[in-house]
């Protein structure tokens, strides 16, 4: 069960005393408890990243400087990094075993972080989601990912890029959301003109496949991606007229189709036109996209249809487990989540931020 | 000797008093008037299609909706029951098109179970409208399609009532109670019911009145919800009503909230422009503009005073948007 901060603080720093003073820093997820997930929470005015088990209890908690939006965990050692909220001006890289800031990252003049990153397969390169500011143009920052210097960057190939994951291979699928915003306030500049798309780039950095959706649904901003083998599944958020019904989710199989996923006709309106997060099972079969603003989750079968509803309020970050899923809430609420329903895990003084970042890579 | 007993009973509650408060006084009563209104309003239309005999009772119908249409909880929800009901807005006129397709098409569509499963765009209150309220001759003979709707409405306003009534209560008033998956504690069902009053005011504004307000260059009167029914402004008035009565509930004391809704419920009333024809002109625009300051000035007054007075929140994360 959960243990008090106090409690692991002393456990870790005993711990972190030992390691410095035996090891390098070098450290596995095992050593850091063997998370399942990390996650971003708000606990009062303070926030902070927490490693959670796959049944949700807290392993470790480490103090942010400000509110917390996504992570990247690398695939071998014990580390995140955690990414500010939108616009962001720092992103940290965290030991996971010695609750320690290894690295402080500033975008460079005239760029900001978006939100998101990913190792590359190997851990040696991390990549941000970036724009330049001033215009909102998508970039992805290179990160040597031993002393985290900067070693370059490349175009996303859109504006106001979001997520991205990696593809086999080494290739990178990018949502560019579309979406110009105001560098200082996240005002949102271009709505009746903006043109979301998916990027695709190879190992160099060359954009090799775009999609972009019907011109109907070039308000529909693509944000959030999960992937499974070849395919991506992609989360949208809607900014057109709220009274008409658009699909959230889509799966798109580069050099191939596209398909949409639209809710049934009852639901049209469930997640007011916006996802906020998304997942698919490593055996291929679910996907799910939660709604803060519909208090809801959805799923899917791993061919786009859906299979049920289930609602429970500010529900947004939302990762595979096993066969199943795990969902995490604003009021501080981790379930468990399946056909069946959600199934209370835990239930704490955190309140769980948008997303929740598997640490099985 | 029953005295000190049933004093030391009412000692022990007034914690609850804010939200059990609104389920038995508020949504319970709400959701049994809506079902008696939409079975008056069956019963007329198997008793007689003529579009005057029925309009009374239509008109009952829709409010004691607008008691109850701000809750988007359980039971309304499940379903697509509340989207089904009022169909509003529809910029792609998908209702008219679906009502057209049964007005004209297989006759099985209309039984019972069979009009269940059909487009929520062409049922409800909305639907029924068209029919005694036409902007247009029927395509044909109306009055089969009048009492299935009717029927559907009354089967819909039941459903919701009995599950309220037999289960979904139950789960608001016993939060954290073993099995309760739906209400973890006291807090949340406070912040749940905070959330229908804060969503149903920005809908209120937003949509009931900005979607005919549109802009200063092109206002949109054809788009004021239940034109022909003459209903717009009186569902302003309704809702602006019910949701006072809610935060009475909810949160007696929350005297600025409630003197802000004092204050739209005046300019709601004082309003002479039943479907919000007059936003066309600058004058009338301008009245229509100030109500919806008013609705938006309730929203956020609420927000801060419920908020510290309740320790409640728009969503974490559904205010963050990203």
């Amino acid at each position: 069960m959960r243990r008090t901060v106090t409690e692991m603080a002393t456990r870790r720093g005993f711990l972190a005393g030992l390691a410095a003073a035996a090891l390098p820093a070098r450290m596995s997820w095992a050593e850091a408890g063997s998370p399942a997930f990390v996650a971003a929470g708000r606990e009062g005015e303070g926030y902070s990243l927490h490693g959670l088990t796959g049944q949700g209890e807290d392993i470790f908690r480490i103090a942010l400087p400000a509110r917390g939006h996504a992570a990247a965990a690398h695939p071998v050692r014990a580390e995140a990094v955690a990414f500010a909220r939108r616009p962001g001006t720092f992103a940290i890289v965290l030991n996971c075993v010695t609750g320690k800031v290894c690295h402080r990252l500033t975008p460079p003049e005239g760029r900001q972080f978006n939100g998101h990153g990913v190792f590359s397969a190997d851990g040696s390169v991390l990549m941000t989601s970036e724009v330049v500011a001033d215009v909102s143009e998508g970039r992805v920052g290179l990160w040597e990912a031993e002393t985290y210097r900067r070693i370059g960057e490349w175009q996303t190939g859109g504006i106001g890029p979001h997520d991205m994951k990696l593809l086999p291979g080494g290739r990178l699928v990018i949502a560019n959301g579309g979406i110009e915003t105001d560098p200082t306030d996240r005002t949102k500049l271009n709505i009746d003109r903006m043109q979301p798309n998916l990027s695709l780039l190879d190992t160099e950095g060359r954009i090799i496949e775009q999609l972009e959706l019907d011109l109907d649904l070039h308000q529909n901003s693509i944000r959030h991606l999960a992937t499974h083998g070849d395919r991506v599944a992609f989360a949208m958020q809607w900014e057109g007229d709220p009274a008409i019904a658009v699909p959230q989710l889509g799966v798109w199989q580069p050099g191939g189709a596209v398909m949409l996923c639209p809710p049934v006709e009852a639901e049209a309106f469930v997640m007011q036109g916006y996802a906020g997060s998304i997942a698919w099972t490593a055996d291929g079969a679910r996907i799910a996209i939660t709604s803060p603003r519909g208090g809801a989750v959805m799923l899917f079968d791993g061919a786009g249809a859906v299979l049920s509803t289930h609602r429970r309020a500010d529900i947004c970050g939302v990762a595979a487990e096993g066969s199943g899923f795990v969902a995490t809430d604003g009021l501080g609420g981790i379930w468990a989540c399946d056909e069946r329903g959600l199934r209370p895990l835990a239930k704490g003084g955190s309140a769980w931020d948008n997303h929740l970042v598997s640490c099985r890579v | 000797m029953c005295r000190p007993l049933l004093a030391a009973i009412f000692l022990a509650t007034p914690a609850l008093a804010d939200y059990r408060e609104v389920v038995e006084g508020h949504i319970l009563p709400g959701y049994a008037a809506f079902a008696a209104a939409t079975d008056d309003l069956a019963e007329k239309a198997g008793e007689s299609c003529d579009a005057e005999a029925l309009k009374p009772a239509y008109q009952a119908a829709f409010d004691a909706w607008m008691a109850v249409s701000h809750l988007h909880l359980g039971p309304a929800d499940e379903k697509g029951r509340a989207l089904a009901i009022a169909f509003w807005p529809d910029p792609k006129g998908l209702g008219a098109k679906a009502q057209r397709g049964l007005l004209t098409g297989d006759p099985a569509a209309l039984a019972p179970e069979a009009f269940a499963d059909q487009s929520v765009a062409a049922r409800g209150l909305m639907g029924l409208e068209r029919l005694p309220y036409p902007d247009e001759p029927p395509a044909a003979d109306p009055c089969a399609l009048i009492r299935a709707t009717a029927g559907d409405l009354a089967r819909m306003a039941g459903e919701i009532e009995a599950e309220w009534r037999d289960g979904y209560a139950d789960l608001m008033l016993s939060p954290g109670a073993a099995g309760n998956a739906s209400y973890l504690t006291e807090q949340e069902v406070r912040q749940a019911l905070f959330t229908q009053l804060a969503t149903a005011l920005e809908f209120l504004a937003d949509t009931r009145l900005g979607r005919p307000l549109g802009t200063f260059d092109r206002p949109r009167p054809e788009r004021a919800e239940a034109r022909a029914s003459g209903r717009s402004l009186a569902n302003v008035r309704a809702e602006l009503a019910a949701l006072r009565d809610l935060t009475a509930r909810l949160a007696p004391e929350a005297a600025d909230t409630l003197a802000a809704f004092d204050r739209a419920i005046g300019l709601a009333d004082k309003l002479d422009d039943p479907v919000f024809a007059a936003v066309a002109d600058p004058q009338g625009r301008l009245k229509v503009e100030i109500l919806q300051g008013a609705v938006k000035t309730a929203r956020d007054t609420a927000v801060a005073e419920l908020g510290k007075d309740l320790g409640v929140s728009i969503g974490f994360n559904a205010a963050d948007g990203d």
